[in-house]
């Protein structure tokens, strides 16, 4: 009986999550023999076989719209400081190209390489919007002028400690193979620490489903990245059967929200700890995974800054000597003048449940101490999401995709008195402000064509933006075309 | 009157002194360029530079990786005055071919691991080192590039084989880190490759369009270049199905403006060994070594050079 409900939970899952291409932080899923791409093209001609790859090649292509329409704002970058989401009518866009190279070294040793194009422009140069950006893609640094760089090169080298066989379908940053239910695993090499933590069967990958970046991970988890979201390090983790658990180490920006790293990982990293259980509730498979973080980088922290002002006025925003956000308030602290090693801890939950065949609920929580600035993600100290997403095998189109969803995001008493004096933190500081909770509502439609392109609608409705009360609400309308190959 | 000659050699002295006196020259910044001169051969082409042209059977594919050091790849000396402006180059190479029977389609993605040079004056100019690392451009690439081999006469295995192959550099990167022209360039060339017993050899001569042309900057492209180079060695079997291939490459360019001149001729020999995989269809390995000096050092051939590469290769039997 246990069995059973075990195969129709696991059927259940590879039927939800198939066909969908990693773009952040993809767990394993079922390949779809009827989608199209490169390597079932292959295996159709007997030129490939994708149970045990030695290689494999996966593109995709995502381009995203947004129209933000003009709300409601007092006041918008007061007293010279220049995060403001601006209250005109504005259009963002986001472009990504990406290619997916696996290789196997040897046994269980595996190299990816993915490089990839992008091509963006946010809304008010991305600034002015906390735990809540309207489009994901935007966490990577870029122009309007296309760029290629390299996502991601790794290492994974899997050891076999026993169990039961699991199945590896072949797919983006995973060779097809068979490996032990009780195995380890490490990476290590340049990949964002998305792609072993926080994984989410449910929201699974942003290019299949919310647009906004609240959805992708916890908002207020500051996870050690380049402003392109990827950095350098290493991962150990160890699954045993329905168990899993994982440490991580990554390098930091050398300054917050910057390209390049500080590479002293012995000194300067970010840390991840996560635990992971696998359960079938109802005969539906769900999971529990709990994460703490902990940052040791040079960043500033808000009651410093605050004090440092207080004792000498000459120490504003304006008169910045080293590296600053270049607000222009000389009324405000600023978290220049004391930016020093410092600690920032964390401790989320996430929960994934299906509740019926394709279609399944999240729910994201987590709690950051919310002492220092932003050093890689987003400024939010507390978060939330949570919502549904279902395929489209209700109405008989089973590649199609919907959701809705609520996010929302906080930040801590002392992080609002910071900004409420006219500080700026990463890419929030309005000159001023009346605390409140960000928070996102989304809702969207991803419609299948052809078994390898989606067209998506999206509506956003965000309120609070840059958790100031005094600004918003805004409406933000999505369009998204992708195309997985 | 002596007031009034003093006037007048005052005046003299002075327009003496503006005639016979050269104002300061301003010093001009160089801008920056593609300064690696290794144009790898393609993904599963055997040697570094030179191409087999050993392509076969039915679709197949190869995946490689290089890593390459160059020391001094672009120093600068007249005799009085020595500036390295790139010192230190290091460069992972990754590239993807497929093959179809006579063919060969590669894309090859190159990655600085580290660009560092010194900061000077030289002549009129004046020089801004790279300072290029992983650290600084934890995910950089350089120019991409991608390409077409065409075996068009003989075998894969045969005496004499003739190909054809085109490539276009798509730029990508900065010129002040010396990884890119930021402009489009393409390559045309002509490749010839045989074996004789254990004797093995290949060639290429071609075009390398390239629209930079930053003359008269000390050490700079001067346009576009013809592309030249020979490979010989011995074939030595280990086994049924491994051998190993030992032999020099030599490759240069020279600018068609300033042909087989010094200033603008580049040349470069490399002594190579390879561990490859012989069978005609399955998956193969080739490892790859080279290490070379710059003969004739225009910009790009180094003091000496180290290339270690790693390929995986397959082909198939056509269907």
């Amino acid at each position: 009986m246990l069995a059973g409900l075990l195969r129709f939970g696991f059927t259940v899952q590879i039927l939800f999550t198939s066909a969908l291409a990693s773009g952040q932080g993809a767990p394993p899923a079922a390949h779809e023999d009827e989608a199209f791409d490169f390597m079932n093209l292959l295996s159709h001609h007997r030129l490939h076989n994708l149970d045990d790859e030695r290689w494999n090649l996966y593109g995709q292509f995502t381009y995203i719209s947004s129209w933000k329409m003009p709300f409601q704002a007092p006041y918008t970058n007061a007293n010279g400081s220049i995060n403001s989401l601006v209250p005109d009518r504005e259009r963002s866009f986001s472009g990504t190209f990406t290619v997916f190279f696996g290789l196997k070294l040897w046994q269980g040793g595996e190299a990816y390489f993915v490089p990839e194009v992008i091509s963006e422009r946010g809304l008010s140069q991305i600034r002015g919007i906390g735990g809540s950006i309207q489009n994901f893609e935007l966490q990577k640094t870029g122009s309007e002028t296309p760029q290629l760089y390299r996502s991601r090169l790794f290492l994974r080298q899997t050891f076999g400690l026993g169990g039961a066989p699991v199945v590896k379908t072949s797919n983006p940053m995973q060779l097809g193979t068979v490996v032990d239910s009780r195995r380890l695993v490490l990476t290590l090499g340049n990949f964002t620490v998305l792609d072993i933590f926080d994984r989410n069967n449910v929201t699974w990958d942003p290019r299949q489903t919310f647009f906004n970046m609240s959805f992708m991970t916890y908002s207020s988890w500051d996870f050690a990245a380049d402003a392109r979201g990827y950095s350098w390090g290493g991962a150990v983790e160890l699954y045993w059967d329905d168990w899993a658990l994982r440490f991580g180490r990554m390098a930091p920006p050398e300054h917050p929200n910057v390209l390049p790293l500080d590479l002293r990982i012995w000194k300067y990293y970010s840390d991840a700890l996560e635990i992971e259980h696998n359960h079938v509730l109802f005969g539906l498979p769900g999971a529990v995974r709990i994460l703490g973080y902990r940052n040791h980088e040079v960043t500033g922290r808000f009651d410093d800054a605050i004090a440092a002002y207080r004792a000498d006025p000459s120490k504003n925003a304006l008169a910045c000597t080293s590296y600053n956000y270049g607000s222009g308030n000389f009324t405000a602290p600023d978290l220049c003048w004391v930016r020093k090693p410092n600690q920032k801890l964390g401790i989320g939950i996430n929960v994934e449940q299906f509740v019926a065949q394709n279609i399944g609920v999240f729910f994201r929580g987590m709690y950051s101490d919310g002492n220092t600035e932003v050093d890689a993600f987003n400024p939010a100290d507390r978060s939330l999401n949570f919502g549904a997403v279902a395929k489209g095998t209700l109405w008989q189109r089973p590649f199609d995709v919907a959701g809705v969803g609520m996010s929302m995001s906080w930040i801590s008493k002392i992080h609002a008195d910071y900004l409420a004096m006219g500080g700026v933190d990463g890419f929030v500081g309005d000159g001023h402000l009346r605390q409140g909770a960000e928070g996102v509502f989304e809702l969207f439609y991803s419609f299948n064509l052809f078994k390898a392109i989606w067209l998506a609608g999206d509506y956003q409705f965000l309120w609070n933006p840059g958790f100031n009360l005094d600004r918003g609400p805004v409406n933000i309308i999505g369009a998204k075309i992708h195309a997985e190959f | 009157m002596l007031s009034s000659r003093r006037h007048w050699a005052l005046a003299f002295t002075a327009i003496l002194c503006a005639a016979t006196t050269r104002a300061a020259p301003a010093q001009q910044p160089a801008q920056g360029f593609a300064v690696e001169r290794l144009y790898l051969s393609a993904p599963g082409a055997g040697w570094f530079v030179m191409d087999a042209l050993d392509m076969h059977g039915g679709l197949g594919g190869n995946l490689s990786m290089t890593l390459g050091y160059a020391s001094n790849p672009l120093h600068l000396s007249d005799g009085t005055q020595r500036l390295a402006v790139v010192a230190h180059q290091a460069v992972m190479d990754i590239g993807a071919a497929v093959t179809y029977d006579r063919w060969r389609l590669y894309i090859n993605l190159a990655a600085p691991l580290t660009i560092r040079g010194a900061t000077g004056t030289f002549g009129d100019y004046s020089f801004t080192g790279p300072n290029v690392s992983l650290a600084s451009h934890p995910d950089a690439l350089s120019d991409a590039r991608v390409g077409v081999d065409v075996r068009i006469f003989g075998g894969p295995k045969s005496r004499f084989r003739l190909g054809a192959g085109a490539q276009l550099f798509i730029p990508n990167g900065n010129r002040a880190d010396y990884d890119t022209d930021d402009t489009y360039r393409g390559m045309g060339r002509v490749l010839f490759a045989g074996d004789e017993g254990l004797f093995s050899y290949a060639g290429q001569l071609g075009v390398h369009i390239r629209a930079l042309d930053d003359s008269p900057t000390p050490g700079s492209p001067l346009g576009s270049e013809l592309l030249f180079g020979v490979a010989a060695g011995a074939k030595l079997p280990v086994s049924r199905s491994l051998a190993v291939v030992l032999g020099p490459e030599i490759f240069g360019v020279t600018a068609f403006r300033s042909f087989f001149t010094s200033s603008g001729t580049s040349l470069e020999g490399l002594l190579t060994g390879r561990l490859e995989g012989t069978g005609d269809t399955g998956a193969q390995l080739r490892i790859k070594l080279g290490v070379g000096t710059g003969i004739n050092r225009q910009f790009g051939a180094p003091d000496w050079r180290v290339v270690l590469a790693f390929e995986v290769f397959t082909y198939n039997q056509k269907t």
